[in-house]
């Protein structure tokens, strides 16, 4: 990974250059007088290997911001690059592929199949995209979140934190180029959230992985490089290396 | 409870269409049924009456009802002079008689047409019947032809056609109408050729009359008119009204309405069980998927009962409405049936739909039980849900437990052990006939139990042995096999309302492959020669001319001629007479062969017979057979004892001790042809025909045309059959599709994650194609498995000595069919789950 050779970054206070790249991201449910700006000209880039969350009161837009970022919804207007493909342009056979390829997810629950066990879940998107499976990845990966001896098990057998780390372990597995993460944490207790999120910090560190998350909890959000506020959908203000005190402080600034 | 209930049915509008259509279906056959028959019936009332209500009296001759027919009895009929004794009554403004005699009818090939003479039969001013083509016969030369008649030859109004008189004369005529007769068995069995009544006279030797048919006078009363004509006719004579001799035939014909509607209400309750078991397990799954809302409803302080209540009004609510929607489809669809088959059965087509209350009654109450029945094990089961497992989670984990379920196995295998022994009693030594379809009948009920207490280890156990290879194929395979085995009680049932009709539709098939080759083994063994020549059937001591044996052996088109001479002998070791035959021309065990139960054909010789083993009075090949002949007794060594049902019942002699015993016989019943080698089948045909050109009323049977027309018969009683069960099919398919669309909809979140991690819309409906077409293959499989036992137990009690043939081709369509079934089951549950927006699913709960 040559770093030199990128375009440098405006203004995120970092060397590296911008994965995902939103232009005047604008994002309209329903028409005329029921119409809901959930997103309203927000413009906004991840670095490489940076670890952003993205926070804000309830109905602020944070999910609906990561949903276009992810080419899982599409955007009113404005554009979302990822790399050098502007997925805004992309028809649901493309973005289904670049999902496949080049993005992770990890949602709040229900991430994992049921009859699949941990090991498939794991394997599934490798499976889906007939890639071969990087096992020395996938090796190094399971005995980090700790699941070497859970991966025979059903879902339905594992802890709701467990669960959320072979959601991690699959996101990561194929190395993608973007992770994103819909409050990872939300249903976890803060020892399970801890581990989860600390190992997230930790592959954003150690192996270069870009994630962005949306979070509620200043607690969460402090593991990361950066925050991002959302109010009204549009984008309002940013820490950069966050504790949980200088989130809330903001946090609570925001929602008065 | 009751506002919660329909607001609930209102929110599961989508879920219950697929069950209210179930239930419609199966209603739609029944109403249908009903009304087809009640309209068939009253169709064919209408037709006689109008034929013959306008009569006050009809005289026939009496008939004695519990006297055996004798066919060489000349029928009776009324004195000539009667008819003119009931002209002359006051009471009598008009009246008609009737002859009837023999009149072959000839068709293009100039043969007589049908084994028994066609009736020739007069139809002069004021009688009862009415062309429905063309006119009645005038004059001499002109005939009207029955339309069954027509149907048979092929010839219309205005061919000539050639009718041979008493004497065996041709005579040729002109049709002028046909006429149809509908309503009388004999009549439109035998085929009538109509002419006036001097010709009748003249060409069929009759005398008198076979039915007098008188109209009142103006101010009589039809019972007047009877009585006066009884006056005149004398005490062997019936005589009754014009309406009773018309309710008379037409309840003749509705007592074939009924076998009918019996046989159409049979495959009615196939359709009704087969809803049921989608109905129930539809609101099976309903309730497992909203065991948290009755949970919670029950945390609010729902007492069980009403939870039960709601479930069973749920239930009546759609009962309800889909048995009006299905009646009122059955009521088409009786409709359309009688106005696509009521004229080819014979009814007049013109007759109003007849929708009576009955039909109404029962479709309703059907469809109502049917559903409230399906839902009574789910209902009881949602008041089970414990008001705690709203805390829990989610239901859409449960079924993976693996639990083996030893009991399932045990009760299943001990019912398989049932049923093997009741169809191994069945099945072995000679209880055929009805003892043993019953107990064919009962096995495999019985076994069905077992195949539905076993069938979620067999779902199960099923996809665990594809799965390894559906794993290998592609990620859709593999989602479809992990999913297949997520809930197999659920996938069970909805296999099962499939294997009923697989397994009807297989056995049947098996049934009628079985008799195809039977039947073609038995013709080849009765029939062993391409063309069978046999004397006329109207007098037993009819010949086959010479000429035409004669004629036969010397044309170059034909190879062997075998004639079979035949007559009988009393006999003292059974009852009545002993059949005695001879064969010239052939030789025995090789052109004429037949099953020995001692000794063999080919040991016959001059001294020598062949004896059935009824007749054989228990003795066996190389004893001695004393036999009654108009030389005396005789005594002959046996050369063979053969099974009785072959088609060499009686004593066979050699053909010089047949001429020796029996000199008086010197004609053959019939002769076997064969064609030469060298012939085409065109020759030999032809060359049969010329041979017997002169002798118009001798039968001629070819091998081929029998076969062929014992397929055809047997193709259209499959075809028919299949389109009976077919609907009992579609149900089932309806019932998958039901089970997908509900999967689909539990899954939804599942569905949208896979589409997140980059699974295609495609795949995604790949997925859910495959899942239904395992489920449908287990279900076909396990019904074409069930249905190959059955039909061959069932054939085997039916049909002695049946050969077992199993109807590769049709059951490679079965299965052609069930995968159809999967994919088209799973169009609207793949385009449903394929059509969902993912960030819609997601935020979804
Ligand atoms: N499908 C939709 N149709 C209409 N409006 C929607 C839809 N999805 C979201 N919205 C609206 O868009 C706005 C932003 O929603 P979004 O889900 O992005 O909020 P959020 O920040 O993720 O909130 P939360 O923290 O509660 O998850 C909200 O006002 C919401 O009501
Ligand atoms: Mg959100």
């Amino acid at each position: 990974m040559s770093q030199t050779a990128a375009v440098a970054a405006p203004d995120d206070g970092t060397q590296a250059p911008p994965v995902v790249i939103a232009r005047s991201l604008s994002k309209v449910y329903g028409v005329d007088d029921s119409a809901v700006r959930a997103l309203d000209g927000v413009s906004v880039e991840f670095a490489r290997g940076h670890y952003t969350a993205i926070m804000g009161p309830s109905g602020s837009g944070k999910s609906t911001l990561m949903h276009c970022l992810a080419g899982l919804d599409t955007a009113s207007s404005g554009t979302v690059h990822l790399g050098r493909t502007d997925i805004t342009r992309l028809n649901d056979r493309q973005l289904t592929q670049l999902r496949r390829d080049r993005i992770g997810f990890i949602f709040q629950s229900f991430n994992l199949l049921p009859m699949l066990t941990a090991e498939q879940n794991i394997l599934l998107p490798a499976q889906i995209a007939k890639r071969k499976v990087d096992r020395e990845r996938f090796e190094r990966l399971i005995d980090v979140v700790g699941l070497r001896d859970r991966l025979d098990h059903l879902p339905s057998k594992l802890s709701g934190g467990q669960q959320q780390r072979v959601a991690v372990a699959r996101a990561l597995l194929g190395a993608p180029e973007v992770v994103y993460a819909d409050e990872p944490t939300g249903n976890l207790d803060s020892r399970s959230g801890a581990g989860v999120l600390s190992f997230l910090r930790d592959s954003a560190r150690d192996m270069g992985q870009t994630i962005v998350m949306v979070t509620h909890d200043p607690m969460a959000a402090s593991y990361a490089d950066r925050v991002i506020f959302l109010r009204d959908g549009q984008l309002v203000d940013e820490v950069h290396a966050p504790t949980a005190e200088t989130v809330s402080d903001r946090l609570l600034k925001l929602e008065s | 409870m009751l506002r919660t209930t329909l607001a609930g049915l209102r929110m599961h509008k989508a879920r219950l269409v697929t069950t209210a259509l179930a239930i419609a279906l199966g209603v739609m056959f029944v109403t249908g049924t009903q009304v087809f028959g009640d309209t068939l019936e009253e169709g064919y009332s209408t037709k006689v009456l109008g034929a013959a209500d306008e009569y006050a009296a009809v005289a026939i001759p009496a008939w004695d009802e519990g006297a055996p027919a004798d066919p060489e009895a000349p029928a009776p009929v009324l004195p000539a002079d009667t008819l003119e004794q009931v002209r002359d009554l006051p009471e009598v403004a008009a009246a008609g008689g009737m002859t009837r005699g023999d009149a072959p009818l000839l068709d293009k090939d100039g043969r007589a047409v049908g084994s028994v003479p066609t009736i020739g039969m007069s139809v002069g001013p004021d009688t009862r019947f009415q062309p429905a083509e063309g006119s009645l016969p005038e004059g001499s030369g002109e005939v009207a032809l029955a339309t069954t008649s027509a149907d048979a030859t092929g010839y219309g109004v205005g061919d000539i056609v050639t009718v041979l008189d008493s004497e065996d004369e041709r005579h040729e005529f002109t049709v002028s109408g046909l006429i149809d007769f509908g309503v009388d068995r004999e009549l439109s069995y035998r085929g009538v050729v109509a002419f006036d009544e001097d010709t009748t006279r003249e060409m069929t030797g009759a005398e008198g009359y076979s039915e007098i048919d008188a109209r009142a006078a103006e101010g009589v009363t039809d019972a007047e008119v009877v009585r006066a004509v009884e006056g005149v006719t004398g005490s062997d004579t019936h005589v009754e009204t014009g309406d009773a001799y018309g309710d008379r035939l037409a309840a003749a014909a509705g007592g074939d309405t009924q076998v009918l509607t019996v046989g159409l209400m049979l495959f009615a309750l196939i359709s009704v069980f087969v809803a049921a078991i989608v109905i129930y397990n539809t609101f099976a799954i309903l309730v497992a998927q909203r065991q948290r809302e009755m949970a919670l409803l029950r945390c609010v302080g729902s007492a069980r009962g009403q939870v039960f209540l709601s479930v069973l009004t749920e239930a009546l609510v759609v009962g309800l409405v889909a048995s009006a929607v299905g009646v009122a489809v059955g009521v088409g669809t009786g409709w359309a049936g009688f106005a696509f088959g009521g004229e080819a059965l014979g009814a007049d087509a013109s007759q109003p739909l007849v929708v009576g209350v009955l039909p109404v009654v029962v479709g309703m109450t059907v469809g109502t039980v049917m559903a409230l029945g399906a839902a009574l094990l789910p209902a009881w089961r949602a008041t089970r849900v414990p008001p705690l497992a709203a805390l829990r989670t989610s239901a859409t984990a449960q079924g993976l437990e693996k639990g083996i379920g030893w009991v399932r196995i045990t009760v299943g295998a001990v019912l398989f052990l049932i049923s093997g022994g009741i169809v191994f009693a069945a099945t072995d030594g000679d209880r055929t006939g009805p003892t043993g379809m019953v107990l064919t009948t009962v096995a495999g009920l019985v076994c069905f139990v077992g195949v539905v207490v076993l069938s979620p280890l067999l779902v199960r156990a099923v996809v665990a042995a594809v799965s390894p290879a559906m794993r290998r194929i592609g990620v859709a395979s593999m989602l479809a096999a992990d999913n297949s085995r997520r809930s197999p009680k659920r996938a069970a049932t909805a296999m099962i309302a499939l294997t009923v009709g697989a397994t009807l539709i297989t056995g049947y098939a098996v049934v009628s492959a079985s008799l195809k080759t039977t039947m073609d083994e038995r013709l080849a063994e009765q029939f062993p020669a391409d063309y069978r020549i046999s004397a006329s059937l109207d007098d037993p001591d009819a010949v086959v001319p010479q000429s035409a044996v004669d004629a036969l052996e010397e044309s170059d088109a034909i190879g062997t001629v075998v004639e079979r001479r035949r007559t009988s002998t009393e006999s003292d070791d059974a009852s009545g007479d002993l059949a005695v035959r001879s064969y010239i021309g052939a030789t025995l065990g090789e052109d004429i062969k037949s099953d020995a139960v001692s000794g063999s054909l080919t040991d016959m010789g001059p001294g020598k017979v062949a004896v059935s083993e009824e007749y054989a009075g228990g003795r066996e090949a190389g004893d001695v057979l004393p036999l009654a002949t108009e030389d005396g007794e005789q005594e002959y060594e046996i050369a063979a004892v053969l099974k009785d049902g072959g088609g060499m019942g009686g004593v066979t002699l050699a053909p010089q001790d047949f001429e020796k015993a029996f000199p008086d016989v010197d004609g053959a019943a019939g002769v076997l042809v064969d064609g030469a080698e060298d012939a085409s089948a065109q020759q030999v045909r032809d060359a049969v025909y010329d041979a017997v050109a002169d002798a118009p009323k001798v039968g001629v049977s070819s091998m081929a045309e029998m076969r062929a027309q014992f397929d055809d018969m047997l193709n259209i009683a499959f075809l028919a059959i299949a389109a009976m069960l077919g609907l009992a099919i579609i149900i089932a398919v309806f019932g998958i599709a039901n089970t997908m669309a509900l999967s689909v909809l539990e899954r939804t979140r599942e569905s949208a994650m896979l589409r997140a991690l980059g699974l295609t819309r495609g795949q995604l409906r790949r997925m859910l194609s495959i899942e239904a077409v395992v489920l449908c293959l287990i279900g076909a499989g396990v019904g074409i498995l069930l249905g190959i036992v059955f039909g061959w137990a069932a054939g085997t009690t039916a049909l002695e000595s049946m050969v077992f043939t199993l109807p590769v081709a049709q059951i490679a369509v079965f299965i052609g069919v069930a995968v159809a079934a999967g994919l088209l089951a799973s169009v609207l549950p793949g385009r449903k789950a394929a059509g969902a927006s993912i960030t819609g699913a997601l935020a979804s709960e």
